[in-house]
């Protein structure tokens, strides 16, 4: 073992034992982790990624095992350890950021509680002095009055504090490497840019070794020194950041940074995907596990295993086109693939908005009320505050064919908007329109009737459908809700799959069965059931690969071309949504700060909020790291708005005038409007 | 509304009309039903839950005689119910689909499934009738604690019974569940030993709803004891309203349903308080 890595995984087998037999999770994995750098394992879901986390801790479900392979941490083999030894490893020599900080800490005990169970093997510390340590540990990743917090439970802390909490705990015992799953995931752009340059300040101060496993190509990108790229449990490539950035030699490698829609800024085009799924693992595979998607696959790809060929240094790869005793890239023998032809769509995007007709959807000041407290409560707690604004003297618009994105950070009401629109959560002020008539005073079965034309799409698109029907009931089920029996129900579910690709075969399969992208799909085809006009979609690709996230907005788009179909999509992903939006609304407590041409909102944003989101996003290019973090604090509460400009306390531009003075809407030049004092286009 | 003329049983079948137009009187029985119920809801207020019909002794007073009994009774079941149930319950969560697990599984289901006057019957034969260790009926001699205790002895077991099981799967589901959650995972990820996981970590969210549990399961006993008292001739309150339904003393089936159904919710409320307590969520949201 080389003494400059801190870890050495060599030649690594994990399987899974299932009723269905043996699932072979990780196959051959082998990398090494350097001391003192940050390395990133990259992969989409089920490349094996975070089961190499728990091999490495030796945490596998009940039902994993290690088949063979060896684990070197600072010299010795963790697969050797007795109970002892690895519970010494894990937390003391190893200690993991999880993935969702809602669900990974322990509910009904404070941190206090928390950190001093974890720092128990220090026998000589005490209680007290454990709690001291604590709070400075916890002042150290950023959490302010420390005093006050230690004593508090994860439930008192919002969603980024939460996640600095668990890094707290994780560098608590000042461990030798500390491993993040997916730190980020479960985060908000904003928080997500604070705890990247949060993980980037610690290593560098406490010269420690991290590895990031992560999906999310930005956040490695960002972060990152050395990347490991796993596809469906083998390691495919891995190499220095730049080299697997700028010069990715996988094919695999080589789609997934195609995918991702941070990196395309072409709009007109649709967005690359990989076609195909990830291959069954309860068999081996017996030539490259990718070749059944690679677009450059040949013969003998889908026969032998690749070797590991090393192009320069670290970087190496397993492909046999890299094999230099076959001339280079001489495609004579590319197999003919099948390309499934459904997956090409028609590229002559033409403008359908129709700007002649009145708009489709017109919202004025529409405003959502929830009451928090009852009013006895409100008489005990006193000063209590019982009602909250959700949404505030919202405005907008939606013409026929066109599409408008609703962007903003958890809490900022986007969904609950989404929802008042459709009905489905009552309004306390503020008009509907929507196709000429006004929604909001309407009664219940007026509105049923009309909401045949205005569908939606859900944010979980498994948990959205019901288990126990199959997925032709379940894209049939829109006819039958609005008394449309008399159609031929199966012929209307076997068009509507026909309509968003999914084979015929899948309509007696349950919702189980299906992998996000189908389950999607199904969502898509419901929603499209009726012939609606207008779609709300909550969080379109939300849980997503980059893979399959192209396929979903690429269906969407072919739809609206052809059909004419207005959508309001509600998402906090933008890159996204500036692949499929022609117009913009960025919200923010609740109400619209920034609303206009979404490219112009892009390239030069007038609100510094909107400025703040635009360049939070982390890009997937090694060479483009943000040294400053875009926004510090975070979304104050609901029943604790800010006076004056709500932004001005995490403001960069913050100005006397913002603190008391509520600014008012101004239309800019190009026709935006924001809610500015100085809004930064002049 | 309930056959029985409540002034025939009280007077008998000798009393005149006059006596009995005197008598309704004297109890309202001649007002409308709901002035009927304002006025005994009135009296219930005030501390007055009637008088028996026969010795027109105050049922407060009965009520305070009888209760302590079934009091008794309700915490000791509940009581070794819960000792040897939740610990039965997280001993097979731990070690699921082990032979402890099926053992506790089949004992579960069968404890719950035996009514416990067959419980009661059967726990005399073998104690008391074939081995004479312990007293037949009765609760003991008054001011004798111990004599009181070996007579609390066998009910309290056949009562508690089908608790243990009941308490057991509670526990087994919700441990189980508790140990599949993330924050167990990372607990062990910090390497934390396995006695703090279980006792500290689990144990302490797996046992909030049992404690729901256990706080209805009380409650119900305060009048479910009703067999056990009539075997054994204990006295408390399920044998009270039983022996005063045969006669039909309403006005003490009044004050028993009342006091039964207050301490009831008296008792579930206690049980969420101590959710509440455990639980820093529910605390926050009250």
């Amino acid at each position: 073992m080389d003494t400059k890595n801190l870890l050495e995984i060599r030649n690594l087998n994990v399987d899974f034992k299932t009723p269905r037999g043996r699932v072979h999770a990780l196959r051959e994995v082998s990398f090494n982790a350097p001391k003192g750098k940050i390395v990133g394992i990259v992969g989409e879901s089920g490349s094996g990624k975070s089961t190499v986390i728990w091999a490495m801790t030796q945490l596998l479900a009940g039902n994993g095992v290690v088949e063979c392979g060896e684990i070197f941490f600072n010299g010795k083999n963790v697969l050797d350890f007795s109970e002892d030894e690895l519970r010494a490893f894990r937390g003391e020599e190893a200690s993991i950021v999880f993935q969702d900080p809602m669900t990974s800490q322990i509910p009904v005990l404070s941190y206090s509680q928390q950190m001093s169970d974890i720092a128990y093997r220090q026998r000589n510390k005490s209680f007290r002095e454990k709690i001291e340590h604590s709070k400075q540990i916890m002042r150290k990743v950023g959490i302010p009055d420390t005093e006050q917090r230690v004593y508090q439970y994860p439930h008192q802390f919002s969603g980024g504090m939460r996640q600095r909490a668990g890094i707290a705990m994780a560098l608590l015992m000042n461990p030798l490497m500390l491993i993040g799953d997916e730190p980020t995931t479960a985060l908000d752009v904003t928080m997500e840019a604070q705890i990247i340059h949060l993980l980037r300040s610690l290593q560098e101060e406490l010269k420690s070794t991290v590895m990031i496993v992560s999906h999310n190509l930005g956040l490695v990108a960002e972060l990152c020194d050395e990347v490991v790229v796993m596809y469906a449990g083998e390691v495919v490539e891995q190499g220095d950041i730049r080299q697997i950035f700028h010069n990715a030699k996988h094919p695999y490698t080589q789609a997934l940074l195609e995918c991702d829609p941070a990196r395309v800024s072409n709009r007109a085009r649709f967005l690359p995907t990989i076609p195909g799924d990830l291959p069954d693992l309860h068999i081996r595979p017996n030539g490259c596990v990718f070749a059944p998607r690679c677009k450059y696959a040949l013969q003998r790809c889908e026969q032998d295993r690749p070797e590991t060929y090393v192009i320069e240094g670290t970087h190496n790869t397993k492909c046999h086109l890299l094999d230099s005793s076959r001339d280079q890239f001489g495609t004579s023998s590319t197999i003919e693939r099948q390309v499934s032809k459904t997956e090409t769509y028609d590229s002559s995007l033409k403008n359908i908005i129709d700007f002649e007709k009145p708009p489709i959807l017109n919202v004025e000041n529409l405003n959502v009320r929830f009451e928090i407290m009852g009013p006895l409560q409100a008489l005990l707690k006193r000063n209590g505050k019982r009602f909250v604004d959700a949404v505030l003297n919202v405005s907008l618009h939606l013409r026929q064919g066109e599409t408008l994105g609703l962007v903003g950070e958890s809490g900022s009401g986007k969904t609950t908007l989404g929802r008042a629109i459709l009905g489905l959560v009552p309004s306390s002020r503020g008009s509907v329109e929507f196709d000429g008539r006004l929604l909001t005073d309407l009664s219940e079965s007026v509105l049923r009737n009309l909401r045949q034309d205005m569908a939606m799409m859900f944010q979980d698109p498994i948990g959205s459908l019901s288990p126990r029907k199959t997925v032709g009931a379940l894209i049939a089920e829109p006819f039958s809700l609005h008394n449309k029996e008399k159609k031929n129900l199966e012929e209307e579910a076997r068009r509507l799959c026909d309509m968003v690709n999914l084979p015929h075969s899948f309509l007696n399969r349950y919702p189980h069965e299906l992998s996000g992208g189908q389950a999607r799909r199904v969502g898509v085809a419901r929603a499209l059931a009726l012939e609606p006009k207008l779609i709300i979609a909550d969080e379109p690709t939300a849980g997503l690969d980059v893979s399959v996230q192209g396929e979903v907005l690429n269906l969407m788009r072919d739809l609206q071309a052809r059909r004419k179909l207005s959508y309001l999509i509600v998402t906090h992903n933008l890159p996204v949504v500036r692949h499929i939006c022609d117009r913009l609304a960025i919200m923010y407590l609740g109400r619209i700060v920034e609303q206009g041409n979404g490219e112009m909102i892009f390239q030069k944003p007038a609100h510094p909020y909107t400025e703040a989101l635009v360049h939070g996003v982390p890009q997937p290019d090694p060479d483009k790291r943000r040294n400053l973090v875009s926004i510090e604090g975070e979304v104050p509460s609901l029943t604790n708005r800010p006076s004056g400009c709500e932004f001005h306390n995490r403001c960069k531009y913050v100005q006397e005038k913002c603190k008391t003075l509520m600014p008012q809407e101004k239309v800019l030049p190009d026709n935006r409007t924001v809610q500015c004092h100085f809004p930064l286009i002049n | 509304m309930i056959p029985g003329d409540p002034v025939s049983i009280a007077l008998g079948p000798r009393a005149t009309p006059e006596i009995q137009a005197a008598y309704a009187a004297k109890m309202h029985l001649d007002k409308p039903l709901i002035y009927q119920f304002l006025i005994f809801m009135g009296n219930v207020l005030q501390g007055d839950l009637g008088a028996d019909v026969f010795s027109d002794r105050s049922v407060t007073t009965t009520m305070a005689e009888q209760l302590p009994f079934t009091v008794t009774l309700a915490v000791s079941a509940i009581g070794w119910a819960a000792l040897v149930g939740i610990p039965l319950g997280c001993l097979s969560a731990l070690k699921p689909n082990t032979w402890l697990d099926r053992f506790t599984g089949v004992l579960s289901v069968g404890t719950i499934a035996i009514p416990s006057f067959l419980v009661s019957i059967w726990a005399i034969l073998l104690f008391s009738v074939t081995l004479r260790w312990m007293p037949v009926i009765g609760a003991g001699e008054s001011g004798n604690i111990l004599d009181q205790v070996h007579h609390l002895i066998l009910p309290a077991f056949a009562v508690g019974l089908g608790w243990v099981g009941y308490l057991a799967r509670m526990v087994r589901a919700s441990m189980l569940e508790v140990m599949g959650e993330n924050y167990i995972r990372s607990a062990r990820a910090f390497g934390l030993r396995s006695r703090t996981i279980i006792f500290r970590y689990a144990l302490k969210v797996a046992i909030l709803p049992t404690i729901t549990l256990i706080g209805i399961g009380f409650g119900s006993l305060l009048s479910g004891a009703v067999f056990a008292e009539i075997i054994f001739s204990r006295p408390g309150i399920g044998k009270l309203i039983y022996d005063m339904v045969l006669s039909r003393n309403f006005p003490v089936i009044q004050g028993a349903v009342l006091v039964t159904v207050g301490l009831y919710v008296f008792v579930t409320l206690i049980a969420d308080l101590v959710v509440s307590w455990l639980d820093p969520r529910v605390r926050d949201s009250l």
